[in-house]
């Protein structure tokens, strides 16, 4: 399975430029293609699951509210014993895990089960803040934070990535659609940027069409 | 709007979860008392033991101790916790 199709669910929603308010500096808005991997341990599979993560080039796995990286892969607090690991294109890794872990641990792909958004800038944290309900100020939020909440009511991981800052903002990926014109609303008093230097690549992502899909 | 300060998550506005209700009734062995079980709730103005679900957040199912009149919460546990009601 391809991490870097694009999702189609997206076709058209995000297209390159600047919109919404002219003037001051925008936030940029974009996608991520990335691997993700659900992993939930299994009453006594803790040990068998952080055992596995780490074997695979994983970090600790990280407590409540925070976010850890590894030498391959992030990991994300989702729930109570349960992660959302975070990869460059590495194919078969959820495969990988599962049989790593066995019976301690249900791994599901979610690859193309979520959607990750990146939203950067000086005013990233505002356009955020007209969404969710957390605080995001920087005495209570920071870089390597993970808060799980509904994002205008739509089920979200919102992972602050970047002291800029940049956050990636994790959904599923049939509320793909929505999540993009809701932050690109929420960010037009702003002013947005789609695509550029830094991103917004993988959702024109014509060179990367060919992936073979498995299943 | 109530707060409720999640273990795992920190406050969060009680729009991200679900009311589960009454933490207080226990399953009965003899099938005798399982009219009361199901059905009867007392329905207190003071403090009141609950069950809500962070449905928004990290799905965690959590003992609530909650005031009906003030909407004042008292104490946020998990299931095996058993937060005991102020005496006033």
């Amino acid at each position: 399975m391809s991490a870097t199709e694009p999702h189609p669910w997206l076709a058209g929603a995000l297209v390159p430029g600047r919109f919404g308010a002219a003037a001051g500096e925008p936030v940029r808005l974009g996608t991520r293609a990335c691997e993700l991997v659900q992993v939930l341990a299994r009453r006594d599979g803790d040990a068998a699951l952080q055992a596995a993560i780490r074997a695979a080039g994983g970090p600790d796995l990280p407590p409540p509210g925070h976010a850890a990286q590894g030498e391959r892969m992030a990991a994300l607090w989702t729930q109570p014993r349960g992660w959302l690991i975070q990869a460059g294109p590495d194919a078969g890794l959820a495969r990988r895990l599962a049989d790593a872990c066995g019976p301690a641990a249900a791994v599901v792909e979610q690859t193309h089960g979520r959607c990750v958004f990146t939203l950067e800038g000086a005013h990233a944290r505002a356009v955020l803040a007209r969404l969710c309900r957390v605080d995001l100020h920087p005495r209570a939020f920071g870089p390597g934070r993970v808060a799980v909440t509904p994002l205008s009511e739509i089920a979200a991981v919102i992972h602050q990535t970047g002291a800029a800052p940049g956050f990636d903002i994790i959904v599923a990926s049939s509320y793909a659609r929505a999540v993009a014109g809701m932050l690109a609303a929420a960010a037009a008093p702003i002013g947005y940027q789609v695509g550029g230097d830094q991103m917004g690549g993988d959702q024109m992502g014509g060179d990367q069409m060919g992936g073979d899909r498995v299943d | 709007m109530i707060q409720i300060a999640c273990p795992y998550c920190g406050p969060r506005d009680e729009a991200e979860f679900a009311y589960r209700g009454d933490a207080t009734v226990h399953r009965p062995a003899e099938e005798a008392g399982f009219h009361d079980y199901v059905y009867a709730r007392a329905n207190p103005r003071g403090w009141h033991l609950e069950w809500w679900h962070h449905t928004g957040g990290c799905r965690a199912v959590l003992k609530v101790l909650r005031h009906t009149a003030t909407h004042e919460v008292r104490a946020v546990g998990l299931p095996a916790d058993r937060p005991e009601p102020p005496s006033a």
